[in-house]
């Protein structure tokens, strides 16, 4: 299988259909063992369940890491209003191209893992929130859906167990802030996508005023895997505190991009110049985003001893969020690339918190000047001051994500700072 | 037709070929044959949401595409949820969301008018102003922009003649900056009304062009 590359040091269980064009069709999947898990789970009972996510010490993977059974653990055990589950298909961090992927390749393997883990919180409904750019993915896993619907895995008293769990595909507006749990809820539930307060949590008050659990797309894919085989089984992969396998969206200056399966821990290094076949035209190796736009930047220094779990990237000085590795050579400008994230942030922010609303467009305006060859050295300081002010200030981590790039690029990549603003002097390509 | 199949890796999952169709890449079923009334009611507002041929004028959720709203309506435990599929839904059929469109989504969802503008206001994808009948979108975010996404962008105003967000002459094409695609390995990512492209470079883009002209022209 030629999956537009794979590579022998992958661990492949998510992926293990991606490149296949048959895995999608419902005969195939059940051929294949599916829906032996949901089975599976039926017989366990919720509670035992959780117990088992808990005991493989799966960590969610749309970027904050919190364990998967712990937050499961939050919902309440004896129903007197509806529960539901909400999938978070709205992948939109730049450098995360990974639950696409998941969805289109193997949308079985996604609606299995939505129904186990909806019977697990006791939720008779599951939203799968997709972004509105999704078409062609989404289109498949409707057709998936409706399959799975004829042949009596979902809906009404799944393969006579009595449960009754539906899945409805729902399709968002194109809004990055929806990522945000609660401003997914807020979606959902027809408004603006704006994220809320917390307290009250999701697992109290969340969509449409009941209990709810928002999961993403490849925490709720492994869940058949872990159910089938078991807790301790998903720990021979990873560390102690990051145990299993996690998928690798590696984009930017590498000979080989793409998606890998690897095991949590797995060297950066190797990554980029094994796994991926090095950099792009033989350039030397400049500095890496590991974890999509959101988080620091580490220069190549700090790259040489990274190991990929969440533990390991925080040593490093940056965060493994949804381990979306942007790779980015010698020639790279740093400022032009920190002044198109930031414009992003300015572009998505949802303007309820002035920190963000004005501090991600402000910031934009001083680093284009930057670029432009009109800025002042002040600007620098004015920008981390800008930073202090937009960190930890806001009801989302939006705010955040606009001051790590910043903060940490003029930390690291002053020199290049300083060349444009003395000398209109640009690094890299014209 | 060009002589040379444009690559498009993103639609095939690897190397298929531009001009299959987008079932013939499939091999089965899986695009390109849904029921404009939305099928099983689970996926039903997921269906297309920009189509090539735009008709502004059409009646809103009539037929099928009323079949379709009401199948979403059954799907959510309050009507007021059914707004963002309800806004797709009147962007298919009319290619944009124009005030009138907003007023009827109103009445039909029963939320004030205001509500739903500052709604669909919020959202980037409901077009407030017609496009052409091709909406180009490249993504010109981080991943891409390291591999050259600018010089693509650039492209595609060179060969429409266009401004960002102006509708060329014949009607045909609205080029606009997109923000983050998902499809960073696969750079440059561009998204021409609902279907991806990817792995695009500017020197495809006049082969690309061309070939959307020519189904423009011809049809199918």
């Amino acid at each position: 299988m030629a999956y537009p590359y794979v590579s022998d040091r992958e661990v492949r269980v998510l992926s293990k259909n991606f490149g296949d064009p048959m895995a999608r069709h419902v005969d195939e999947y059940v051929k294949r063992g599916g829906y032996q898990a949901l089975k599976k789970a039926f017989e366990m009972g919720p509670d035992a369940v959780i117990d088992e996510v808990k005991a493989s010490g799966l960590r969610g993977r749309g970027g904050a890491g919190f364990p998967t059974g712990v937050k499961w653990s939050f919902m309440p055990k004896e129903p007197t209003r509806p529960h539901y589950l909400l999938c978070n298909a709205d992948e939109s961090e730049p450098g995360t191209f990974k639950d696409r992927e998941l969805i289109r390749w193997d949308p079985h393997q996604l609606i299995e893992g939505v129904l186990i883990s909806a019977f697990a919180i006791r939720a008779k409904h599951a939203y799968i929130y997709c972004r509105g750019e999704f078409f062609e993915t989404t289109q498949v896993l409707a057709k998936a859906l409706e399959d799975a619907y004829a042949k009596g895995y979902v809906g009404k008293d799944i393969l006579g167990s009595g449960h009754d769990i539906d899945i409805t595909v729902h399709l968002g507006g194109g809004a990055y802030i929806c990522g945000e749990e609660t401003g997914l809820m807020n979606s959902l539930e027809g408004r603006r996508g704006q994220p809320r307060v917390k307290p009250p949590f999701p697992a109290a008050v969340g969509a449409f005023g009941m209990p709810s659990t928002v999961n993403n797309v490849e925490t709720l894919s492994i869940i058949p895997h872990i159910v089938t085989h078991g807790g301790q089984w998903y720990r021979q992969w990873g560390t102690e505190k990051s145990p299993g396998t996690k998928l690798f969206c590696v984009s930017g200056h590498v000979n080989k991009p793409g998606n890998y399966e690897l095991p949590l821990g797995f060297p950066l290094m190797d990554l980029i110049n094994d796994v991926c076949g090095g950099m792009k035209d033989g350039k030397a190796l400049k500095a890496v985003i590991p974890g999509g736009s959101s988080v620091p930047i580490l220069n190549a220094d700090e790259c040489a001893s990274c190991a990929l779990d969440y533990e390991g990237v925080i040593a490093a000085g940056s965060m493994l969020g949804c381990a979306s590795v942007i790779i980015m050579d010698e020639n790279t400008d740093i400022v032009k690339s920190v002044r198109r994230m930031v414009q992003f942030y300015a572009h998505e922010s949802c303007g309820q918190c002035t920190p963000c609303r004005e501090g991600s467009a402000w910031m934009t305006k001083i680093l284009l000047r930057i670029e432009e060859g009109r800025g002042t050295e002040e600007d620098l300081q004015t920008m981390l001051d800008m930073s202090k002010q937009m960190t930890g200030t806001t009801i989302c981590v939006l705010s955040d994500s606009v001051a790590a790039p910043v903060v940490s690029s003029i930390n690291k990549f002053k020199d290049e700072y300083l060349a444009l603003i003395r000398r209109g002097e640009r690094v890299g390509v014209a | 037709m060009s002589d040379v199949p444009f690559k498009n890796p993103g639609w095939a999952g690897n190397t298929g070929e531009f001009d299959l169709s987008e079932a013939q890449v499939r091999g089965d079923d899986f695009v390109g044959k849904r029921p404009t009334a939305g099928g099983h009611p689970s996926g039903a507002s997921t269906y297309p949401y920009m189509l090539a041929e735009k008709n502004p004028d059409a009646v809103l959720f009539e037929g099928e595409y009323k079949e379709r709203f009401e199948k979403s309506l059954t799907r959510y435990p309050t009507k007021q949820a059914a707004l963002l599929p309800a806004l797709a839904l009147a962007q298919e059929i009319r290619g944009y969301v124009s005030p009138e469109s907003m007023d009827r989504v109103a009445e039909l969802l029963e939320l004030s008018p205001a509500y739903v503008r500052g709604v669909a206001t919020f959202y980037t994808m409901y077009n407030k102003a017609p496009v052409g009948r091709y909406l180009v979108q490249v993504c010109t975010n981080i991943s891409c922009n390291l591999c050259g996404a600018d010089e693509v962008m650039e492209a595609f105003l060179r060969y429409t003649d266009t401004e960002p967000g102006e509708t060329s002459e014949d009607g045909n094409f609205t080029v606009i900056e997109a923000e983050c695609l998902a499809a960073c390995g696969f750079p440059t990512c561009v998204q021409i009304n609902s279907r991806y492209y990817e792995n695009v470079t500017p020197a495809e883009v006049p082969k690309l062009i061309e070939h959307l002209k020519a189904e423009a022209d011809g049809g199918r």
